[in-house]
């Protein structure tokens, strides 16, 4: 039983998602209580989650699959608090579409559970068949509107994403042909014995991982995606995209780069990739955000931005000794601060489009008129996407781009400021537009209280970090220990 | 015995052919049909590892496993997403769903 | 190497042989003058001697719901690649394993409720 308490967190989820179809389909008169279910199934989890932190004993399952560490434990706590900031988010949405209330939030929590599995795997399979959990649920989600924009990015989501995960699986066969197991801790001793010898294959080996999980993460040049489906999919399902896969993937990346693949001549390798796609992403994401007059799209390339941003920490790995996970605990506290900030910005244009009816930003004109409360969350909230104080992403730019400098990445860094100073411009346009532009309509903009919650949440939570980033800081720290090497 | 080579040379070449398909294919169910191709090329990779390199014989022989039963879901979905489209649009060509640019 | 290949190609030209055979035994008898008589009988000039006779062209659209028939199919299909494996070693792992099984086998009835009750398994 040990067993099935050590991934408790993600079976509580699992069982609110049954439990919401269940519901759904034996008492449909009692639907409207479905998304409470959902939120019941979430706070259980992280009430189990912090059973767990509370026990202080951290340990495997599954005969070592399953790693119940507190890295593991930083990515439930955050992928809960997502995903319930989701699901309040998408009650509105979800009651006016219609249908299928409770196949949207089964699926949604089955991602969720998914994503769990993802931080905690420490196996070439689970990570695999994880991934898949998340992903699959995902690709319905983003056909889910009624439209055939929806459709349509549901089905470029799935063939590119088929395509990426059969790619980052021809990489596992070449790890697991290589070491002969797929363990992460295995092939790190494999390599460990005799690893030099094989060392073209095994960089062959990372570059098809990168080239899977990036597409993941949204970098460049496996971005193309990013921006139709963010466009196409329903807002609420593009926001859980834009932060949930892509903080998953990181955190995948982050467990077999660092543990399975950390070996100092292997590293080199690949963290001078990573640097060079961090580059690559930030420059392309930004200057192509710079002409979108959609803001989905606009925050789409922000996000492929964004990516370039955490991919800094991931390449920031050659600082040796005691600083060695600096940067694995710089990319912990970006995509924290980052989860916040994007949540509350695609919340604030759920809450706006909804009323508006339209996603172009010329016609968020004037918005401070309309609603002052949405349009002082949205401009706070792109104001921390820049990284400017008192946010939560200043912080985490200046600690992500602080790892950097200690690891003699000086000219990335160069590279991200000046981006930083890109992003600037369109980010604040759109708050000029909604400050100084002329309103159209006069009517007021009104805010539904699940809205209202959510993007509360989401808010407070980029304030609080940008005040006080210790807690923050100190748990990714707590977080990336697992990865220091004695 | 066959050399383990034919086998990954085997898997290379499949694996390529899938990646053709991918990229010339218009119909969304043809490159479905190449995403397939791809899969099973890395699964007759992890056999094959598996029966030559591993002593137990057994990691890859899972890992193929669940790679098929990925793969059968995955073909679900992504057949009921095209029969929406075509139901809608009466074309199942991957060019002429080009509401959002590529 | 090689002769490990020679299998195969027996194989191979025994395949070829096969069909090749016939056809140069009957375009030899033809050759010769040997006939089939010319029936009459328009049984015998159908495209199959026995069962349902074809009816219209084979390239029709399948009901849509043939999908949902398929899609159900393919999942309980799938479902026993899981169940074999364990089931084998059923005998050493004991108990916890067949809870766990049960569990799997759990998630599985909850979709079996969920697509009766959401009416799939209905022709409408």
């Amino acid at each position: 039983m040990s067993d099935l308490d050590i991934v408790g967190p993600q079976l509580a989820v699992l069982v609110a998602a049954a439990a919401v179809l269940l519901v759904d389909a034996l008492i449909p008169q009692h639907r409207r209580i479905v998304p409470f279910v959902a939120l019941a199934g979430l706070a259980l989890s992280a009430a189990w989650t912090l059973s767990w932190v509370a026990r202080d004993d951290y340990q495997t399952a599954f005969e070592g699959t399953l790693s119940l560490d507190k890295f593991s434990v930083f990515f439930y706590f955050l992928f809960a608090g997502i995903t319930a900031t989701v699901v309040l988010a998408s009650i509105d949405w979800v009651n006016r579409a219609g249908r299928g209330q409770g196949e949207y939030y089964a699926l949604v929590l089955t991602s969720c559970a998914g994503l769990m599995f993802l931080s905690a795997s420490r196996d070439l399979i689970t990570i695999y068949v994880a991934l898949e959990l998340s992903s699959i649920p995902q690709y319905i989600l983003a056909g889910w509107g009624k439209d055939n924009r929806s459709s349509e990015a549901g089905l470029k989501y799935l063939l590119l994403g088929a395509v990426a995960s059969s790619i980052l699986l021809y990489g596992m066969a070449l790890l697991y042909g290589l070491t002969g197991t797929t363990m992460l801790d295995g092939i790190a001793d494999a390599i460990a014995a005799d690893g030099e010898s094989h060392r073209s294959l095994l960089v062959l080996a990372s570059v098809l991982l990168i080239a899977g999980f990036g597409f993941k993460m949204a970098v460049v040049p496996f971005q193309m995606w990013v921006p139709d489906v963010y466009q196409g999919a329903p807002t609420p399902v593009a926001a859980y995209l834009s932060v949930g896969s892509k903080a998953a993937a990181f955190a995948v990346v982050l467990r077999i780069f660092f543990e399975a693949l950390g070996e100092g001549f292997l590293s080199d390798d690949w963290s001078t990739v990573f640097a060079v796609l961090a580059a690559v992403s930030m420059t392309v994401g930004n200057v192509m955000a710079v002409v979108q007059t959609d803001i989905k799209r606009m925050l789409g390339y922000s996000s492929i931005a964004q990516a370039g941003n955490f991919m800094v920490g991931l390449a920031a790995i050659s600082v040796s000794g005691e600083e060695f996970t600096l940067g694995a605990s710089s990319v912990l506290v970006f995509l924290a601060a980052y989860a916040f900030t994007n949540l509350g910005a695609f919340i604030a244009v759920i809450a706006i489009s909804q009323r508006i009816g339209s996603d172009q930003i010329k016609d968020y004109a004037g918005m401070w008129k309309r609603s002052p409360v949405l349009a002082l969350a949205l401009a706070f909230c792109l104001v921390s996407l820049t990284g400017i104080p008192p946010t939560a992403g200043f912080w985490a730019k200046m600690y992500i781009f602080n790892a950097g400098i200690r690891a003699d990445l000086a000219w990335l860094v160069i590279i991200g400021v000046l981006n930083s100073v890109i992003s600037g411009y369109y980010y604040l346009s759109v708050a000029r537009q909604m400050f100084l532009g002329d309103a159209e309509g006069a009517d007021r903009v009104r805010v539904s209280p699940s809205i209202g919650l959510s993007l509360g949440v989401a808010t407070l939570g980029v304030l609080v970090f940008g005040i006080l980033p210790t807690p923050l800081i100190s748990a990714a720290k707590d977080a990336a220990e697992i990865f220091s090497r004695q | 015995m066959v050399p383990m080579e034919n086998y990954l040379i085997l898997s290379a070449i499949v694996f390529s052919l899938g990646v053709y398909g991918v990229l010339a294919r218009r119909n969304a169910v043809l490159v479905l049909m190449s995403v397939e191709l791809m899969l099973n090329a890395v699964s007759l990779n992890f056999i094959a590892f598996a029966t030559y390199l591993d002593p137990d014989r057994i990691l890859g022989a899972i890992f193929a496993v669940f790679v098929i039963t990925v793969a059968a879901a995955e073909v679900g979905l992504a057949l009921a997403i095209v029969i929406r489209l075509f139901r809608s649009r009466s074309t199942s060509n991957v060019d002429e769903a080009a509401i959002l640019k590529w | 190497m090689l002769h490990e290949y020679g299998h195969i190609g027996i194989l191979l030209i025994i395949a070829l042989l096969f069909p090749m055979g016939a056809l140069v035994t009957s375009w030899a008898f033809r050759y010769v003058g040997v006939r089939p008589f010319a029936s009459q009988d328009p049984v015998k000039t159908d495209i199959y001697e026995c069962g349902v006779r074809t009816e219209g062209p084979t390239q029709v659209q399948f009901n849509f719901r043939f999908y949902y028939v398929a899609l159900l199919f393919v999942l309980f299909d799938v479902e026993i690649i899981f169940l074999f494996p364990w089931a084998l070693v059923f005998d050493d792992l004991g108990w916890a394993a067949y809870g766990k099984g049960l569990l799997f086998i759990a998630t599985f009835i909850v979709g079996g409720i969920y697509a009766w009750r959401k009416r799939a398994l209905e022709w409408r």
